[in-house]
């Protein structure tokens, strides 16, 4: 066929009656003409027309012909093959109806789950051109490599010595407190340098943001930009809002630009961004060793990360010549943007994608086999239409046309599904997804469908097809009384079977061992007990002196007189039900610790890799008492020593066993920085056990923690409350009992340590909730996919049960018979299924803890897949004992 | 599907020159099927007289490869008719046939002569 020629011919496919008609009238205008010009000639009317069409020819074969030109056979054939399909599915409704459940339960979860993880892709980000983002951490070689972050003299060094890069932008979130209007908030900022929303490529939707005057480190500019939905909600949408002044904590900043809707930042939480210049005062900002914040970076076009990289790799190398004291053994990382903002998503839903797979080739493998046993059913049917002359491959394609069909209308059903199960599954986990993952059905997520869809539609039908070919003619034209089973046919039924079983066991293995993983992650020991604690966190306002203004009346006014800490803790515990009550800088898995180096009298010199860290909290003397920290040794903090002076400390016992291991700890010193340093030394009064203070299973790093006395001049606080209620009814009266102290003091991060515990383990969690109902999909379908063969299987040979029967078997027999058919395909796939789920655990490490598949999960799992695919092949064996011999023998 | 051009009209025309006829009366301008039919008879003085309803086929065969373009207008005695026209590919392709054509029928007049 002419290339050219296909074009039209598709499009003729859709206006066949103009075609035709116009065919019709063609013709006739010719017939007619050729008429007229023989009467004209003389003729008489009914010769005139006899003779026309003489010379005309055969008028039907030619219209035929001319028709054919217009034809596209592949597509003619296919509507053809659709159609059938259509009549035939029809005719067995329950059939069609459980093939299409099992194929839209198959389809709609992978779309689900496809959708998620295209929406956690890196074009999602929202931001110009993503790809080419990065994050650059300062990091440190110990005991492994450590992010560390970086300060502010190495930041502008990176700035201005290497090539790789468009710009750079310093940026680090904090708290602050907005106090403007009734009550204080803390509110979630970025302190970022000028080319942040440049880099990120987002503008401003009022006003500007940061000048390059405004980056100036040496001379802070107290500006502000909010976001739009600060500006809605506490400034009610104020078109003046631009040049208006807000108070943060105690300084009052000059609003400059609102950022359009969505835009939270890097963060993803922030509604405040203040010039970078104002995150730390000038004095710390210009000390190298002073690390802590993260920096934006856009590659130049065509620089890949490896060789960004290496260019920082050498420029620290520069560095470290040029400042060994801070910059000994201090490198970069470069980080892709993406990874930092959607890679912890990424292991779980990879997970979920590869279960639901298996879900949907299960669903395959069933369909399969439905269909395989329809054109056993079909057989006759099949040999008729091959002994007409349909072509093999016009059969095979009429068999994957039906899948086909069938897949089409599971996918539709299944895309609904997904569209419901989404949103849900967004809703619903416990992972928190980033606010610009709005997975949703796209053009992507379509044509992911309509892949899998058409690849199933092919393996469902091909099955059958392959079948259809070992039909032989002569036999099933004559055989139309006993249907019986070629073993071919039911060999293949039966690897299909026990491929579903054995992807079923490793689902539910899979299943097994992330529910023992959250159980396992659960039972922790945190090293405190988090039942029936509330944490909550104030911000204690600078003691001013006495403004000559009352408050009230002045915006922007001091705050009156503070509360101190000590105090507070006074008035917490007079509210009813709490049973204890303590403060510090920050509780555990708060997030708010930081590191410092210490020295321990009579250690070694020290160097970058090994000098000692630790992690300070200012706590009060009940506060291991309330978290129920154990003591080791020692005591807590007497009274007396709870002021900020007090030479004591007290460490966790990681730090005594690594100086002082076998003896009395109490009573040694450290102090803090080398040990040359002129800080003081601190004696020990007590060790406690080790806590997992900044993640769970474990914390990052493994330095130890050491306590100090709570200092009054502490801002920001904790509160750690042990409730003898449900901690979350306290809430209302510990917030009233603060503001009954001080209203102008805010109150934010409340949260039951529960929760805070739950929020270490909610990838877990996540990925263990959906396994479990994959895998519990797969389990009924592949039971389903074993009760179908078995009862089709006793269905083939009633009339052998019938004549054992009637020859004496006894129903135990016959049971035994039927029931031990299934048992070895449960058999096969729970071996095939158990040897998969061994080799493929290791995909899955970084989602388990403290299990492996070699665990009594697994067994439990491979348990119940056993018992229920023997209770399916059971049903259909007690049916063959009620075979009545008399009617077997004359069955069919 | 095999090409149709396979399927040559019957009658005494040989194979595929009944599409260059048609071009070549086509290519005076628009006309419907029965005025090709008697064109190709009058112009042949009555030498070449094909099967008239084998031209339909020939004339839609031509029209799907894009050879030529159909319009519906009006007959000179007013009936409504589908007129054809050369396309440009219809054009290149009658130059193509006839400049062959021309080749063929020396040679063949060139064998008859000296044999």
């Amino acid at each position: 066929m002419n290339v050219r020629s296909i074009a039209p011919r598709i499009r003729a496919l859709f206006r066949r009656q103009r075609l035709e008609r116009d065919l019709d009238e063609e013709l006739a205008f010719h017939l007619a003409m050729r008429e007229a010009d023989y009467r004209s000639g003389g003729a008489a009317p009914a010769d005139a027309r006899h003779a026309a069409r003489r010379r005309f020819g055969n008028v039907t074969y030619l219209k035929e012909q001319c028709r054919d030109m217009w034809t596209f056979h592949p597509l003619e054939t296919l509507s053809q093959d659709i159609r059938y399909a259509l009549r035939t599915l029809r005719r067995s409704p329950g059939f069609t109806l459980v093939a299409i459940f099992a194929l839209a339960v198959g389809i709609g979860s992978n779309t689900a789950i496809f959708s998620m993880l295209d929406a956690a892709r890196t074009r999602a980000l929202p931001y110009r051109d993503p790809g080419q983002l990065v994050q650059l951490w300062g990091n440190v070689q110990r005991a492994r490599v450590e992010r560390r972050g970086t300060s502010y003299p190495d930041f502008r060094d990176w700035r201005t010595r290497a090539r790789s890069f468009d710009d750079m932008a310093a940026f680090a979130s904090q708290l602050l407190t907005l106090n403007d209007g009734d009550e204080p908030e803390r509110i979630s900022s970025e302190s970022v340098s000028a080319p942040y929303f440049a880099l990120l490529g987002v503008q401003p939707a009022r006003g500007r943001t940061f000048s390059a005057a405004e980056d100036d480190v040496a001379r802070p500019t107290l500006v502000a930009v909010m976001s739009d939905g600060l500006w809605k909600r506490r400034f009610g949408s104020d078109p003046g809002i631009v040049g208006r002044s807000v108070r943060l904590n105690t300084r009052s900043y000059t609003v400059i630009g609102v950022m359009p809707p969505g835009f939270n930042g890097l963060s993803d939480t922030a509604e405040l961004w203040l010039p970078f210049a104002v995150y730390a005062p000038p004095a710390s900002m210009a000390e190298r060793g002073n690390r802590g914040f993260a920096v934006l970076a856009r590659l130049r076009p065509g620089v890949t990360i490896d060789a960004a990289q290496r260019e920082l790799d050498g420029i620290s190398k520069q560095l470290e010549a040029e400042h060994p004291d801070t910059n000994e053994k201090r490198a970069v990382e470069v980080s892709p943007l993406d990874v930092e903002l959607v890679g912890s998503l990424r292991p779980a839903l990879q997970t979920l994608m590869a279960a639901v797979a298996f879900v949907l080739l299960i669903a395959c493998a069933n369909v399969a086999n439905l269909l395989l046993a329809r054109s056993e059913a079909r057989r006759r049917e099949i040999a008729v239409r091959t002994a007409l002359g349909a072509g093999r491959a016009r059969l095979l394609r009429q068999l994957i046309t039906e899948g086909c069909v069938l897949t089409a209308i599971g996918a539709v059903a299944g895309l609904v599904m997904a569209r419901a199960a989404v949103a849900a599954l967004i809703a619903q986990s416990p992972v928190t997804f980033p606010s610009f993952v709005t997975p949703g059905l796209d053009v992507r997520v379509a044509a992911f469908t309509i892949l899998v869809s058409i690849a199933c539609g092919v393996l469902v039908g091909i099955v059958p097809g392959l079948q259809a070919r070992a039909v032989d003619l002569t036999d099933s034209l004559k055989d139309s009384a006993r249907g019986s089973d070629g073993p071919r046919s039911q060999r293949m039924r039966s690897s299909l079977v026990v491929a579903e079983l054995s992807l079923a066991v490793v689902l539910l293995i899979g299943a097994g061992l992330m529910i023992r993983s959250v159980r396992n992650l659960a039972a922790l020991n945190p090293g405190f007990d988090p039942s029936s604690v509330l944490t909550l966190h104030i911000s204690i306002p600078r003691a001013t002196p006495p403004d000559a203004n009352p408050p009230a009346s002045a915006a922007g006014a001091p705050p009156p007189p503070v509360v101190y800490g000590r105090a507070l803790l006074e008035r917490l515990r007079s509210v009813p039900g709490v049973a204890a009550a303590a403060l510090g800088t920050d509780v555990p898995l708060d997030g708010n610790a930081g590191a410092v180096f210490y020295s321990a009298d009579g250690q070694p010199p020290a160097n970058a890799q090994n000098a000692p860290r630790a992690y300070v909290h200012r706590v009060s003397p009940e506060f291991f008492d309330t978290l129920r920290i154990p003591f080791v040794h020692g005591r807590t903090f007497a009274d007396a020593e709870a002021v900020a002076s007090s030479a004591v400390a007290i460490v966790s016992a990681r730090l005594t066993a690594r100086f002082w291991p076998g003896q009395d700890p109490v009573g040694k010193r450290i102090k803090f920085g080398g040990l040359a340093s002129n800080n003081p030394w601190l004696s020990i009064v007590g060790v406690v056990g080790e806590v997992k203070y900044r993640g769970l299973p474990d914390n990052p790093t493994a330095d130890p923690d050491i306590y100090l006395p709570f200092a009054d001049r502490n801002q920001q606080v904790a509160l750690a409350v042990r409730a003898n209620v449900p901690p979350s009814s306290l809430v209302a009266p510990l917030r009233a009992a603060i503001r009954g102290a001080d209203p102008s003091i805010p109150i934010y991060a409340v949260a039951p340590m529960d929760e805070l515990i739950a929020g270490q383990t909610a990838q877990s969690r996540f990925t263990m909730w959906l396994m479990g109902v994959f895998a519990a999909a797969a389990l009924m379908l592949a039971v389903v996919g074993i009760y179908g063969v078995m009862a089709y299987l006793v269905t083939q040979r009633t009339r052998e049960i019938g004549i054992r029967l009637a020859l004496g078997a006894a129903a135990p027999d016959i049971l035994r018979l039927v029931v031990g058919n299934g048992a070895k395909l449960v058999a096969g796939g729970v071996a095939i299924g158990v040897a998969a789920a061994f080799a493929l655990q290791r995909l899955i490490s970084s989602l388990l803890f403290g299990v492996t598949a070699a665990d009594t999960a697994s067994a439990i799992a491979v348990a119940v897949l056993a018992g229920v695919a023997l209770l399916a092949c059971y049903v259909p064996a007690i049916r063959a004992t009620r075979v009545s011999p008399l009617r077997a023998l004359r069955y069919e | 599907m095999g090409d149709t051009r396979a399927k040559a009209p019957p009658g005494e025309l040989m194979p595929g020159t009944l599409d260059m006829l048609i071009l070549k009366t086509l290519s005076r301008g628009a006309m419907h099927g029965y005025s090709i039919a008697q064109f190709i008879q009058q112009a042949s003085r009555d030498v070449l007289r094909v099967e008239e309803g084998a031209l339909y086929p020939a004339l839609h065969r031509l029209e799907v490869r894009g050879l030529l373009k159909a319009e519906w207008g009006t007959s000179d005695n007013n009936r409504r008719a589908k007129f054809y026209t050369l396309t440009a590919v219809g054009r290149r392709e009658l130059d193509e046939e006839a400049a062959y054509w021309d080749r063929v029928a020396a040679a063949v007049t060139r064998v008859m002569q000296t044999a």
